[in-house]
């Protein structure tokens, strides 16, 4: 057998396997290509320190936490369940003491803390607008800073003002007790006054610690601004410890991330906490001095005056959010589109597969039916051409038998015919007797071949109106003198083999006319199977050969004539036809039940 | 039909010696004249040399067999065929129809049958407009095979025949749309020597219009009072 053409089925399991592959290596790209890097979640631990301190001041100030910020507030009675990192240790107590809070009262951590980075890689949009950005916020913070200044000196002024004021009070009240001693009264309206000062005194004391506050917050700022100034003009040595790879570059840093400059907090000395921070603090991602940590998913919380604690942990980066949306996006494109591609491939895969089962198929009913082609994957090709060469062996079977039976029936026939003709020149009487010893003989040719040859795959099935078939067969043999009848419906549709149902019905009439003198055929429907009945008036079969008779040469009563293969060739008929034949009890004679489904 | 002064003359292929020499005899007592020729090449050497109005061929012949023959010669203007075979199974006989023959035959036969069919297929050889043989007919969305002796109605479904009603409705196919009186009928369709009555046409016509006139409408067979029955739809091969 030459080698089979075509593609084994592994070659097209190993494409379908690369284009997978190529499908995630092409997201993957697409995702590197036409995707902005993923903005960092990774802060710098002084900024988100300020941060801190911007919202604890807020929320003395306000009395509620900061909302919108990128942060998660919230006030809690307990202190947070946090575990102190060392590396954390230092930024911990710098906070505790911008906050003017004790070392415990603060506590800092994070999840991951790096304590330099070595390499940043980082764009901004536009590094001058960033810079007059800042800039500008810059000297908006100077102005508001001179602002608070002069006003937390007036604010001093008025306290000492007030101070003053208090004390001239408080003297001239004392004289005035000592005037009028024992005058209740006046004493009264001294107090009075005594108290007046002292709560105006009071009030200036509050003011200007309020102006204070401020002062520090806004210098907060400045040095914010200023560090992200500064980062934004530096340029950055990274550096590279000995360990790892010992090089130094000087990097121009397209532009530090410094946070772009929240509009610069009204320089109102009256209520300078009322400025929130940054509203929403962007990623601080920049190269951090020495000293200070990277850190990401960190918690920050310190105690309020009240005993309670304020607490802040990072919250979602949203804009990582739509980053990971957009990647997700581009991956299921990628994903579909091959999915598309799996689809039209396993289909092109198993097209010939299917007409290949269906060829088969084919070849199992008819011989004689096209050959399978031999397309597809080479496995189906070699599949094909075996198909095609039994295919092939069978039809030559087929002949050879077709041939055997030919060479049977001329050699057995011609000497029968000889005879027949010879017995023309005879005497009638004689004449007729030959004939019908003749005629015997030929019977029995006729049914062994037909019994050799009797394929009941070999006819196509059609529709077939059953009664008329055995109407016609009962025609026929009142034609030739013989009792048969038939009775039922006038039209009842099978699919059947028409030449196959006319020798099963024929064979089965012939019996009964041999052993019972007549046949009566009836025909009914029961369950959607046709039900055909034919009966004689012979002697019946014994019910313990019921079955034998079904055996081929199996014959009831010696000398009855024919081979004994009509009943076989009737039943091996139905059965093909997905059907049976049965022989029942009768009153009298012989009954034999077909049946064929619809 | 034989008339002594112009006998039909009859030509019998055979390679059997003895059945040839018999079938010879047959036809000549029956007042044909017959030749024979043991092969195809002897059968087209007679044909070459004169005229035949039958040939019966044999199936199975050293040489070119009877089958791819009758093939060859199918056509116009060939004589009509009868074959003689020892294949006498229902699909060698409609393989033979198929193919072209006028009448099929098996081995061994009643040597009277073949002469009866002989002058059958001679009497419509000479009045059949419509050549009613080969493979079908159509008429009215009906399809006759010939060959299987089956009516195909026009929903595709087979429906069979007697032979007495496959034979009522070959002489009513291949003479439509003209009246056909019982005796014609009787002459067409049954066989001569066989004593059926006028009654016994009526009674297959009956039978053929139950398996024909399901169609309502057009009526295939119509009746003529008085005279006979016409077909009335006109066939086409």
């Amino acid at each position: 057998m030459r080698r089979a053409q075509g593609l084994p089925v592994a070659a097209y399991l190993a494409a379908l396997m690369a284009l997978a592959l190529l499908a995630a290596f092409a997201a993957a790209l697409a995702v590197v290509i036409w995707l902005p890097p993923k903005p960092p979640d990774v802060m710098r631990a002084d900024e988100v320190a300020e941060h801190f301190q911007g919202g604890y001041d807020y929320m003395l100030g306000e009395g509620r936490p900061i909302s919108g910020d990128a942060m998660v507030w919230r006030v809690e009675r307990e202190p947070p369940e946090i575990e102190r990192a060392p590396q954390m240790r230092l930024a911990e107590l710098r906070l505790a003491r911008a906050l003017e809070l004790d070392a415990d009262e603060v506590l800092f951590a994070a999840e991951h803390i790096r304590e330099r980075s070595s390499a940043v890689v980082f764009a901004v949009r536009d590094v001058d607008e960033l810079k007059q950005e800042l800039d500008q916020a810059l000297g908006e913070i100077e102005t508001a800073l001179g602002e608070a200044e002069w006003s937390t000196r007036e604010a001093e002024q008025n306290l000492r003002e007030a101070r003053a004021h208090a004390r001239a009070e408080e003297a001239a009240a004392a004289q005035t007790v000592q005037a009028a001693r024992g005058d209740a009264r006046a004493v009264e309206e001294a107090r009075d006054v005594i108290n007046e000062a002292r709560e105006r005194e009071a009030d200036a004391r509050e003011a200007a610690h309020e102006a204070r506050a401020a002062e520090r917050l806004l210098r907060a700022e400045r040095v914010r601004i200023r560090a992200g100034h500064a980062a934004a003009h530096a340029r950055v040595d990274i550096e590279v410890s000995e360990r790892g790879h010992v090089s130094v570059h000087r990097v121009e840093l397209p532009a530090a991330p410094a946070p772009p400059a929240p509009p610069a907090a009204p320089a109102s000395a009256v209520a300078p906490a009322a400025a929130a921070p940054a509203a929403a603090l962007p990623p601080m991602f920049a190269p951090a001095p020495r000293g200070v940590a990277l850190i990401s998913g960190f918690e920050i919380g310190a105690q309020l005056p009240d005993g309670r604690w304020l607490i802040m942990r990072q919250g979602r980066n949203w804009e990582e959010m739509g980053w990971i949306a957009r990647a997700a996006l581009v991956i299921a494109g990628a994903l579909a589109a091959l999915f598309l591609l799996a689809l039209l491939f396993a289909r092109r895969l198993t097209r010939p597969i299917r007409s290949f089962a269906e060829a088969v198929q084919a070849v199992g009913i008819d011989p004689q039916s096209a050959p399978v082609s031999e397309r597809g994957p080479r496995e189906l090709r070699s599949a094909a051409r075996a198909v095609n060469a039994m295919q092939g062996r069978l039809r030559a079977l087929i002949a050879d038998r077709t041939k055997t039976l030919a060479a049977v029936a001329h050699d057995m026939r011609t000497p029968l015919m000889r005879l027949r003709l010879a017995a023309e020149n005879v005497s009638p009487e004689q004449r007729d007797r030959m004939a019908k010893e003749i005629g015997e003989v030929e019977a029995l040719v006729a049914s062994f071949i037909a019994f050799a040859r009797d394929d009941p795959a070999e006819e196509a099935r059609v529709s077939l109106d059953l009664a008329a078939l055995l109407q016609s067969i009962a025609d026929d043999r009142a034609e030739a003198g013989d009792a048969v009848s038939y009775a039922g419906p006038e039209r009842l549709i099978v699919t059947a083999q028409s030449l196959g149902l006319k020798r099963l019905f024929s064979n089965l009439v012939e019996n009964a006319l041999k052993y019972g003198g007549c046949a009566r055929m009836a025909l009914r429907q029961e369950e959607g199977a046709a039900i055909v009945e034919v009966e004689d008036d012979g002697p019946g079969v014994p019910a313990e050969q019921r079955e034998a008779v079904f055996a081929p040469f199996v014959r009831l009563r010696e000398g009855a004539g024919g081979a004994g293969l009509g009943l076989p060739a009737a039943r091996s008929i139905a059965r093909a036809h997905g059907g049976d034949i049965v022989i029942l009890d009768a009153p009298k004679g012989a009954l034999v039940r077909v049946t064929l489904p619809g | 039909m034989t008339d002594a002064a112009n006998p039909s003359r009859v030509l019998i292929v055979d390679d059997d010696a003895a059945i040839r020499q018999g079938l010879v005899e047959v036809f000549e007592r029956a007042g044909f004249a017959a030749l024979s020729a043991p092969d195809v090449a002897g059968m087209e050497r007679v044909l070459a040399a004169q005229g035949v109005d039958l040939i019966v061929l044999d199936l199975m012949m050293p040489g070119e067999d009877g089958l791819s023959a009758c093939k060859r010669l199918s056509g116009k203007g060939r004589p009509p065929i009868i074959m003689l075979s020892a294949l006498g199974d229902d699909a060698d006989r409609i393989v033979g129809l198929e193919i072209g023959a006028d009448d099929y035959l098996a081995k061994p036969c009643n040597p009277r049958e073949l002469v009866a069919r002989a002058r059958a297929v001679l009497r419509r050889g000479r009045d059949a407009p419509t050549p009613a043989s080969g493979d079908s007919v159509r008429f009215a969305n009906f399809r006759l095979d010939v060959a299987r002796r089956e009516l195909i109605d026009p929903d595709g479904v087979v429906i069979p025949l007697s032979a007495g009603e496959f034979r009522l409705l070959r002489a009513f196919v291949e003479r439509p749309e003209r009246v056909l009186t019982r005796e014609q009928l009787l002459d067409y369709a049954f066989d001569s020597d066989a004593d059926v009555f006028d009654r016994a046409v009526d009674v297959q016509v009956s039978r053929l219009r139950r398996k024909l006139d399901r169609r309502d409408g057009v009526e295939i067979i119509r009746t003529v009072r008085g005279e006979g029955y016409v077909f009335a739809v006109r066939p086409s091969l």
